[in-house]
Order: C-alpha cells, then sequence, then structure tokens
C-alpha cells in the first residue's frame, strides 16, 4: 500500500530529510480568484474576495490577520469543508473534497477535539480507521502510536485524554492527522489555547516534524512570532473585503532554533508584518 | 518532550489504609443517619404523645409491625410491581433512543416529529391511565404502556442533547476524510451521547415506578399500587405506609442499577456529585 509504505519510510528514517531548498518546487495548493459568499440572515455576505494564492510543495505556509479576515474559512476551503462560491481552488491538482476524500488533507484545530472515550493512541488512529476497510485494526494502532512516538510521546499510548495536559492533547491531534500520511497538513490556531511556554515548545516540535516529514503545512495563527519562526513564506490578510493584502517571504535561515529569535531577518519580519497587521486592523475600521 | 508534561494519576489515592478509608466512610454516612434516626424517634414520640390515632399517622413502630405482619403479601406485590416497571422501563428506554435517533438521522423527518412530542409531553399522562385500561385490561399491559408515555420523554431528550453537542469541529474532521452522516452518527454521536442517555435513564427509571403505581391505581388486582389503595379504603394506614417504605426501597435499588450501568458503560462520564459540586 502505498500511504502504509511512504509512512514506513520516514518512521524508520527519524534523520531529518533534506529542509526543502530555495529551488522552486511544484505548486501543491493553488486558489485563483477565489470568493467565498455566506448566506446570513438572507443577506450574501462576502466572506473571501479575490483570493490568489500557491503554496510550493513542501512549504510551510501561515496564514495571518485580524479575527474575522477570513483566514479561517480559507483553510476550510482548502480542506473541502466549504465549496467556493467563485473562482477555483486545488489540492495536489484536485478538488480539495476529492483530495479530501483520498485522505491527502490532515486537519488540526485549535481545540484539540479527542473522544473521551479512547486512549491516546486509539485517538490518533481514529481518523485512519474512519470509512477505511483496507487497513486493519493493528496495522492503524502501531501507525497511530509510531506517530505518537513523533511529536514526543512515547510512552502516553494507554493515557485517557483527561489525564493529558493541553499541550500533549494538541500532541495526540497533530499524530492523528499525521497518521493519515496526508500530502498537506491544514492548521488552524492550533496552539491558539496553550500557555506561552508550551506553545514555544510546540512550535519547535512543530518544525521538526515538518523537517522530518516533508509535508506542505498551512498554519493560521494570530501570532506573529509563530508565523515568522515558522514559515517560509506569510501571507497577511485584511478585512473589508477579506483578502490576502501582502505575501510575505521569510529570509530566516534553517535549521531555525532559538537563537532565530535574534536573528535580524526575524526581527525585520516581525516589524514588517506587525506594520502590515497595525495597517490592515486600522483599514478594517474605515473598510465597511 | 518532557515527561513532566505528564499529569498525576489521579485515581491513584495517595497510600490511605483500608481502616482510613473506612472511618471516612463512615463519617460520611453518619450525619444522614443519625438525621434520620432522629426524626423517627420525634415521629414516634409525637405519635405517643399526643396520641394520635393510627388511622391518620400511624408511628414508626406500627408501620414496622406492619412490615413484618403482610410480609408475604408485600412480597408478592413488590414482585408484580416490579416486572411493570422493569418491562416499562426498558421499552420506554428503547423507544426514547429510537426517537432521538431517528430525529437526529432523519432530520426532516425529525423537524415534523419533535414539536409534536413536546405537545404530547403537555398532556398529563397520568390522566392516560383510564384510557389505557379501557384498551388493553386489567393486566401487565396498561401499566407498561403508561410507563413507557411517561418515561420515554426523558430518555429522548437527553439523548437528542447528547447526539447533538458534539463538538462541530470534530464533525468536520470526520467530514475531512469523507465520513458518511451514517459513520458519524455511529462512530461519533452515539457515543458521545451515552452519557446524556444515562443521565436521562436516571430520570426515567424514577418515573417508571410512578407510572407503575399510578397504573396500579387506575386498575389493578396486585402490585404495591393495588397494596396502597386497597389498604386505604380499609384504614389500614400503617400498612399504606408500609408498602409506600417498600415502594421507595424498590425505586431506590432501580435507581442505583441504573447508576452502576453508568459507572460500567460509560466510565468517562463527568461524575455528578450534588454535594460536592466544583
Amino acid at each position: 500500500m502505498m500511504i502504509a509504505s511512504s509512512a514506513a519510510a520516514y518512521m524508520t528514517d527519524p534523520a531529518p530529510a533534506a529542509v526543502p531548498l530555495a529551488a522552486p518546487a511544484p505548486i501543491h495548493i493553488a486558489a485563483t480568484s477565489l470568493g467565498v459568499d455566506f448566506q446570513l440572515h438572507g443577506r450574501r455576505q462576502r466572506v473571501l474576495h479575490d483570493i490568489n494564492l500557491s503554496v510550493p510543495k513542501g512549504s510551510f505556509v501561515s496564514l495571518i490577520g485580524p479575527s474575522g479576515c477570513g483566514k479561517s474559512t480559507l483553510l476550510k476551503v482548502m480542506a473541502g469543508l466549504i465549496a467556493p462560491s467563485t473562482g477555483e481552488v486545488s489540492v495536489a491538482g484536485i478538488a480539495p473534497q476529492e483530495a479530501a476524500r483520498r485522505r491527502m488533507i490532515g486537519l488540526v484545530f485549535q481545540d484539540a477535539t479527542l473522544l473521551p472515550w479512547k486512549n491516546a493512541v486509539e485517538n490518533a488512529a481514529f481518523l485512519l480507521m474512519t470509512g477505511n476497510t483496507s487497513i486493519k485494526r493493528d496495522e492503524a494502532m502501531e501507525r497511530a502510536a509510531a506517530m505518537l512516538r513523533l511529536v514526543g510521546l512515547d510512552g502516553a499510548n494507554d493515557k485517557m485524554p483527561s489525564q493529558l495536559s493541553g499541550g500533549m492533547r494538541q500532541r495526540v491531534a497533530i499524530a492523528r492527522a499525521l497518521a493519515l500520511d496526508p500530502q498537506v497538513l491544514l492548521m488552524d490556531e492550533p496552539f491558539g489555547a496553550l500557555d506561552a511556554i508550551t506553545r514555544e515548545e510546540m512550535s519547535r516540535s512543530l518544525l521538526e516534524i515538518w523537517e522530518s516529514t516533508g509535508k506542505t503545512i498551512v498554519l493560521v495563527t494570530h501570532s506573529i512570532d509563530e508565523a515568522v519562526f515558522l514559515s517560509r513564506e506569510v501571507h497577511v490578510m485584511g478585512t473589508g473585503p477579506a483578502r490576502i493584502i501582502e505575501t510575505l517571504p521569510i529570509a530566516l535561515p534553517h535549521p531555525r532554533n532559538e537563537e532565530s529569535f535574534s536573528d535580524p531577518a526575524f526581527t525585520r519580519a516581525e516589524a514588517r508584518l506587525r506594520g502590515l497587521l497595525i495597517e490592515s486592523h486600522r483599514t478594517k475600521g474605515h473598510g465597511r | 518532550m518532557s515527561s513532566t508534561e505528564l499529569l498525576p494519576d489521579e485515581t491513584a489515592e495517595p497510600g490511605r489504609s483500608w481502616f482510613a478509608e473506612a472511618i471516612a466512610g463512615f463519617s460520611a454516612i453518619l450525619p444522614p443517619l443519625a438525621l434520620t434516626a432522629g426524626t423517627l424517634a420525634a415521629w414516634e414520640a409525637a405519635i405517643r404523645l399526643f396520641k394520635i390515632p393510627t388511622f391518620v399517622l400511624p408511628a414508626p413502630s406500627a408501620i414496622v409491625a406492619a412490615l413484618i405482619e403482610n410480609r408475604v403479601a408485600l412480597a408478592v406485590a413488590t414482585q408484580a410491581t416490579a416486572v411493570e416497571i422493569l418491562f416499562g422501563f426498558v421499552l420506554a428506554a428503547l423507544v426514547g433512543i429510537a426517537v432521538a435517533l431517528v430525529i437526529v438521522r432523519f432530520e426532516r423527518f425529525g423537524r415534523a416529529l419533535y414539536p409534536l412530542i413536546v405537545l404530547f409531553q403537555t398532556v398529563p399522562k397520568v390522566a392516560l391511565a383510564p384510557i389505557f385500561i379501557l384498551w388493553f385490561g386489567y393486566d401487565l399491559a396498561p401499566k407498561i404502556s403508561l410507563i413507557v408515555v411517561i418515561a420515554f420523554f426523558p430518555v429522548a431528550i437527553d439523548m437528542l442533547a447528547g447526539l447533538q453537542s458534539v463538538e462541530p469541529s470534530f464533525v468536520a474532521l470526520m467530514r475531512s476524510v469523507g465520513a458518511s452522516r451514517t459513520e458519524i452518527l455511529r462512530r461519533v454521536r452515539i457515543p458521545h451521547s451515552l452519557p446524556h442517555l444515562m443521565a436521562g435513564l436516571k430520570v426515567a427509571i424514577t418515573f417508571s415506578v410512578i407510572g407503575a403505581i399510578v397504573g396500579e391505581f387506575a386498575g389493578a388486582s396486585a402490585g404495591l399500587g393495588y397494596v396502597i389503595q386497597f389498604a386505604s379504603t380499609q384504614l389500614e394506614t400503617p400498612l399504606v405506609f408500609a408498602a409506600l417504605v417498600v415502594v421507595s426501597v424498590v425505586g431506590l435499588v432501580f435507581y442505583y442499577l441504573v447508576e452502576f450501568a453508568e459507572r460500567v458503560l460509560v466510565p468517562w462520564a463527568p461524575k455528578f456529585d450534588a454535594m460536592h459540586r466544583s
């Protein structure tokens, strides 16, 4: 089975794969003049307007912007949960819904959403076993356990969600998404509910996971630090109407670690992002 | 990752001996026991002091005497009532679960059904007892029917709340791997609803006891309700009270059976403790 073999490849080889190089990678997620309208109280409301976006394969991209700018909606469109009203979007060259059906998309939300009646490894295997008769239970459990190790949760397989801390629950949620061996990992403020220290620890973990698995990751975040530290590219979104106002490449060298925070490139990118966000906040007030 | 993030296992009691535990358990039940004993003593004293006639209010000692004297008749009546409660409760639970599942699975039909069920709930069910006697005679059937119409509602409503309170993000997660509605229902909604269902069943079991007694009032030739009604027409008030004691015990036993089932079936359910709510 293709998925199993490629999963096994990075399970057995813990050495970090080559960090994606500057050479142009094929486009993995593409949106062209994408628009989304919601029907709210009988009125059409434009939630996303003319989004053009391309995410290279194996890249780490963040969406950042004020609340209500539609970044979560954009992520849901990429996940095939919301159909675009206008324009087009594709994941690995196919429609997101089809990609979801083929289990090419891993999702992580702010809330870990673990099932309280299942332990960590069962939770991590849950989506893998959903609607998938081709995989045996043992095989799924084994893969889930491997993913728990990958996210740094050795020895917690039998713990129930109520016995895990917020950070650990979120690690299980990441392991659950990775267990699908998805092509892309879509994360909606995955560390938003965690304390500052855990947040940084999780960021470093996520970076390691990205480096070792080579997944394409799209991260929705509120945190400027997080976006700069993790991403190769940050899309800044603004409101009124919700759109991408600027795409900022992050020139921070890899490997990234604690020292990266004091790198001049980090400081520059952070200042630039902050400026853009303040600007988008200002236009928010006048926009509508 | 550091293992310091592991939380301590809260189920493990830090080194307490069985003796300390027994003392702790005893001191927990001591206050209610003392209050009960005090109340009974005051009751007994008041009856003797004010010479209240037994047919108005029997003393606790008279009730105990009636219990012992009529133990065979009460045992037979208890069996009849317990059978009604058991069958009625099981059927009510099944109907309640089925209603909740139908409403959730067949959304459009559910929207039509739900208001009717709520409307039906406003009908005083006790008033239906004579009709059920008319339809089904004096045997088990009218009592079971009455229990079902009284007790299915809390089961249906609580189960429904459980089925519908699954986090939307979890549903999104299931949909992101192409899970069908049926699969989401079977693998997420139903297990998620079980703690709610058990709460509904606990209400339903107490309703079932009421249903059985009322059903017997309306027309019966056996059962604790029948004993209560018969004894009161004979002014055998101690026997009325004795039967009431037995009804309470039966209700209590059934209630704790359901609670025991809850602990076995849904150990992840939040523990409800009326006295120590945080």
